[in-house]
């Protein structure tokens, strides 16, 4: 049964990794700090979906990337595009409006249970 | 640490060329980013076990599916299978069929020819069946990894995403007039059994006896020159047989059409079937010699054979053809459907 759970858990989160992924890139982080930065949320993600989630991004033009080679340890960096801030405003304002839909379903379930 | 380049071996050798180099700097810097400044063994383990097994890894990184065939090419691949082996199987059987028949020369018992065919037929058919199935998934996923449309959506028969009116090329076939693929099967089948049982009946139809090496033919139960003298007849017969079996093959249901077509095919089978029994020269007189020496008749027992066999028959004949009627005329169906 929890393994059901799990399986639904997940896959309700997926959708919303993009979303969470894109929200932290405002400004540029590298791999590891990315997953720093989820994890202070409370957002736990495989790092074998992230770094490829990364890639990705960058294949669609959402986000930039570029090696920093400064600091000892070389690390890539990566950033919203012009067009990937743009594309995470009209999401932002997707998932908003979802989650209120969604609050409102569950609310009314919840006032049913009272009665 | 050597755990780490064979981690980022691993996960790069299932890449691209092209990215292998960059993403095994990322994955290294992006490893050491994990580790603390001092580190053991043990700390790289549990690094790379929350990095995962590394073909999935790599996965991620390729844009190339998992999987042979998806669900937008699944349904297509299975329609297409269902449809394309059977067609090939039959094929492989007939031209077999055909091909021993044809090269017999009339040596060698019948059955073992059969059974020759029957052996030979089922090898044949599992390495049609075979070739098919490579085949066609071969070509199902060099789609799959060639067609880059991004969406997930399934596609029918016409190669094309679905829409409403594509429920109107579908039949609407009522349960109770579907023709099966196995009634159409069998009644090849059995055109394919007496065609033989005619063709080699001196050598296959008569009477055995319990001889020292197994059976023994003793005599044929027709005169074989009187019997095949009227081939031009049996291979209309025969023609016609096959004809209405793949026309119900293809409206798979029982219309007017297909009822009558079964109809002249009963007529005309019983006018030839009574033509060539009523030929006095039919039986082999050995055989009628034999029977009436077996049973000890008083009479000779042609007669009542003859009737008996020809009153089955036409019998036989008028229920397949009245049932045939019965099957095209149950009215049932989507009413409405008919002015659309």
């Amino acid at each position: 049964m929890s393994s059901l759970l799990n399986s639904l858990t997940t896959e309700l989160r997926r959708g919303t990794l993009t979303l969470a992924v894109l929200s932290q890139l405002r400004t540029p982080q590298y791999g590891y700090s990315l997953v720093q930065l989820l994890e202070k949320s409370g957002i736990t993600i495989e790092q074998s979906t992230l770094y490829p989630l990364l890639r990705r991004l960058e294949k669609q033009e959402l986000v930039t990337s570029s090696w920093d080679t400064s600091e000892s340890r070389p690390r890539r960096y990566y950033v919203l595009s012009e067009f990937g801030t743009e594309i995470f405003q009209q999401l932002k304002n997707e998932w908003e409006k979802t989650s209120q839909e969604l609050y409102t379903l569950l609310k009314g379930e919840g006032e049913d249970e009272v009665d | 640490m050597k755990l780490i380049e064979l981690y980022i071996q691993e996960v790069t050798r299932r890449l691209p060329e092209k990215n292998r180099e960059d993403i095994a700097l990322e994955l290294k810097s992006t490893i050491e980013d994990m580790l603390p400044d001092e580190y053991s063994e043990e700390d790289v383990k549990s690094i790379l076990e929350q990095l995962g097994n590394p073909a999935i890894l790599a996965s991620g990184y390729r844009d190339r599916p998992m999987h042979l065939i998806g669900p937008r090419y699944f349904d297509l691949y299975i329609q297409l299978l269902k449809m394309i082996l059977p067609i090939a199987a039959a094929i492989s059987l007939f031209s077999l069929a055909a091909n021993n028949i044809l090269s017999y020369g009339g040596e060698g018992a019948v059955l073992n020819l059969i059974l020759h065919v029957l052996g030979e037929g089922i090898r044949g058919i599992l390495s049609t069946g075979m070739q098919v199935f490579f085949w066609l998934t071969l070509v199902f996923a060099i789609l799959e990894r060639t067609d880059h449309a991004k969406a997930p959506i399934p596609l029918t028969q016409s190669c094309k995403e679905w829409s409403p009116d594509d429920l109107k090329n579908i039949p609407y076939i009522p349960k109770e007039k579907v023709i099966s693929k196995v009634e159409v099967f069998g009644s090849l089948l059995w055109t394919a059994i007496w065609a033989t049982g005619y063709f080699y009946a001196a050598n296959l139809l008569g009477v055995y006896e319990k001889g020292r090496e197994g059976l023994e033919f003793v005599a044929p139960t027709f005169n074989q020159e009187v019997l095949h003298s009227y081939w031009p007849l049996v291979v209309m017969v025969i023609g016609l047989e096959v004809a209405t079996a793949i026309y119900k093959w293809i409206t798979a249901q029982w219309t007017k059409k297909v009822a009558s077509l079964n109809m002249i095919l009963q007529l005309i089978s019983s006018i030839v079937f009574i033509v060539i029994f009523s030929n006095p020269h039919l039986f082999n007189i050995a055989f009628v010699q034999y029977l009436t020496d077996l049973f000890s008749f008083s009479h000779n027992p042609k007669n009542s054979i003859y009737w008996g066999a020809m009153i089955i028959f036409v019998i036989f004949a008028a229920i397949d053809s009245y049932k045939g009627f019965r099957k095209a005329n149950i009215r049932k169906g989507p009413a409405k459907s008919q002015s659309i």
